[in-house]
């Protein structure tokens, strides 16, 4: 599909959490991580970088942030730098610009990093920050924020599908249960049963606490190559082998029917086309669960169940492991937390993980070779996926 | 005052003592003129003509008529209103009031993590209104009734109010069956 085939031969993320540290700090941090974590890399390598970073204005007081992250990394970029913003889905626009460059012949290495520092010392500014992902004047003023924008999607779905809250918190118990076996997520080292979660207190009726993810710290970054390149850096390159993206709505005014997400399905379509492959192919998953009921009409949209039966797919066991497709190994954005612009590059550093056998085994897919990768921004107004393909030649 | 006391007072609306990191604050001279009300953090939009294109939708709204614009070419119906056309692109767009009341679609509530200025209001429901006879939907505040006491399907009045300021804005009130 493209001039050239890309691949990503490494990626590393910092701990995510609530962090010590600020913005910049964690610019250098995952900068360090990264070039122990692919050792073949140096630093006259990395022709360009992409920043994906959501709300450093309003997070860090901090504009013009791709030149302080490439003098923070120790980067001098000498063909592409540019900041990806698309608020929640900032880290995959990131890692899908670096693909295009490669593809295209302008890059042939390219780091794409992810950073946000959310936790302010006022939540209530954070919370201010983001209703801003919203559009402000016309929804703000009602108090527009994610968690009564998916809650209304979980209403609309309990109600036209019988989904139940058990089935909701079948999804967060799945993925806290694999950010237990991942030492960076966020609730490492917290246990979320079932019957706990549904014990949490309600945030926006019907999501209690366990149905959202949080607000994080935290950063992440890969490292993207033309096909020649590949083998200077792992044996274990992870392919990208499709992609698409798809946004019909920004103000709620425009969000439809809020249960089923055809963006998604259009964005989906693309990349499996792009890919040669379908939604029976991927072995795993790695989904934007911002809230538990994201995940699914995520797994309707994507095609790994019909419309309508996703609280039943993941109440089988089916996005578990030994399951049709293993969704969220790494913990997701419930176990991981959600770090705006490092999510969506973390989701790829589970793939190269996942592809190069380096997880724990509590959360390792047996033999994986296709893996897919969806970010969503603000209230599912912009859908981007992705599609890997483990090992083998471009 | 510790670290977060001050990065609490700093997100704030400005009208408190600059930090002068725990030196005594220079005295006021008298000579520097008002500052200006922040526009940042207030979700509110401004809404005079030299503020916004869009200012005839407050006059109306303080009036008490929620409105919207219409294309007069394509004849499309906009939410939120618009100085162009997003069909057709031209800029020939008329006034147009809309229905004053509407049934609930979906709603929720928010019981924490308020944006700055709006924690005293926890909890508060929020909506989507199918307007009666308009393709629109709307979002906003659904007030008059506790967010465990609403269905789907319930009846509410479009309701302009006074955000306090000499600004206007909507939201939805509940009405009895």
């Amino acid at each position: 599909m493209s001039a050239r085939a890309v691949a990503l031969v490494g990626g590393v993320t910092t701990p995510f959490g609530v962090r010590p540290t600020t913005w910049a700090e964690m610019a250098q941090e995952i900068g360090a991580a990264l070039f122990r974590a692919v050792p073949a890399l140096r630093t006259e390598d990395v022709d360009s970088l992409f920043v994906g970073a959501a709300e450093p204005e309003r997070f860090a007081f901090q504009s013009h942030v791709a030149p302080l992250v490439a003098e923070q990394m120790g980067l001098r970029p000498r063909r592409i730098l540019q900041r990806t913003e698309l608020a929640c889905a900032s880290g995959q626009s990131a890692i899908r610009s670096a693909y295009a460059a490669i593809a295209a012949g302008l890059s042939d290495v390219a780091v794409a990093v992810g950073i946000e520092k959310m936790n302010l010392p006022s939540m209530a500014e954070a919370n201010t920050s983001m209703v801003c992902v919203m559009d402000r004047p016309w929804d703000g003023p009602g108090g527009a924020t994610a968690p009564p924008f998916f809650a209304m999607v979980a209403q609309r779905h309990m109600r036209e599908y019988g989904t139940t809250e058990e089935q909701l918190a079948a999804v967060s118990e799945k993925n806290h249960r694999f950010a237990n076996a991942n030492p960076h997520a966020q609730f490492h080292a917290k246990s979320f049963p079932r019957a706990k979660l549904r014990g949490l207190p309600l945030v926006a009726p019907p999501l209690r606490l366990g149905d959202c993810s949080s607000m994080t710290d935290g950063a992440a970054a890969v490292v993207l190559v033309a096909d020649d390149r590949a083998r200077i850096y792992t044996d274990r390159p992870a392919w990208i082998r499709g992609t698409g993206q798809y946004s019909d709505f920004h103000n709620l005014a425009h969000a439809g029917e809020l249960s089923r997400w055809p963006g998604l399905t259009a964005a989906a379509g693309e990349a499996f086309r792009s890919a040669g492959v379908g939604p029976e192919q991927i072995d795993f998953a790695e989904l934007h669960d911002c809230f538990s009921i994201s995940e699914i009409v995520e797994y309707e949209a994507l095609g790994f169940c019909a419309p309508g039966e996703g609280g039943r797919f993941v109440e089988d066991g089916r996005s578990d492991l030994g399951g049709d497709v293993v969704v969220n190994p790494r913990g997701g954005l419930l176990g991981c937390g959600h770090p705006l612009g490092a999510t969506g590059i973390a989701q790829a550093v589970e793939v190269h993980d996942q592809f190069a056998r380096r997880v724990p085994p509590a959360r390792q897919v047996p033999d994986p070779e296709w893996a897919l990768v969806h970010n969503l921004s603000g209230s599912a107004n912009v859908h981007s996926v992705m599609i890997y393909q483990a090992g083998g030649a471009a | 005052m510790s670290a977060s006391e001050k990065a609490h007072r700093a997100s704030g609306t400005g009208t408190e003592a600059p930090d002068t990191g725990g030196e005594p604050a220079a005295k006021p001279t008298g000579e520097r003129p008002p500052e200006k009300r922040p526009f940042l953090l207030d979700f509110f939009p401004l809404q005079g003509e030299e503020a916004t294109r869009l200012a005839r939708f407050y006059e109306r709204l303080r009036e008490g008529r929620l409105s919207t614009t219409r294309c007069r070419v394509d004849g499309d119906l906009h939410w939120p209103p618009r100085v162009a056309c997003p069909r057709c692109h031209g800029e020939d767009l008329e006034w147009l009031d809309l229905p004053e009341s509407g049934r609930i679609y979906a709603f929720s509530a928010v019981l924490g993590a308020a944006p700055l200025g709006m924690e005293s209001d926890v909890p508060y429901a929020v909506g989507l209104i199918d307007l009666d006879g308009a393709p629109l939907r709307l979002f906003g505040r659904i007030e008059g009734r506790p967010w465990s006491a609403l269905a789907i399907g319930d009846r509410v009045a479009v309701e302009p109010y006074e955000v306090g300021d000499g600004r206007v804005f909507y939201r939805f009130r509940a009405l009895d069956a």
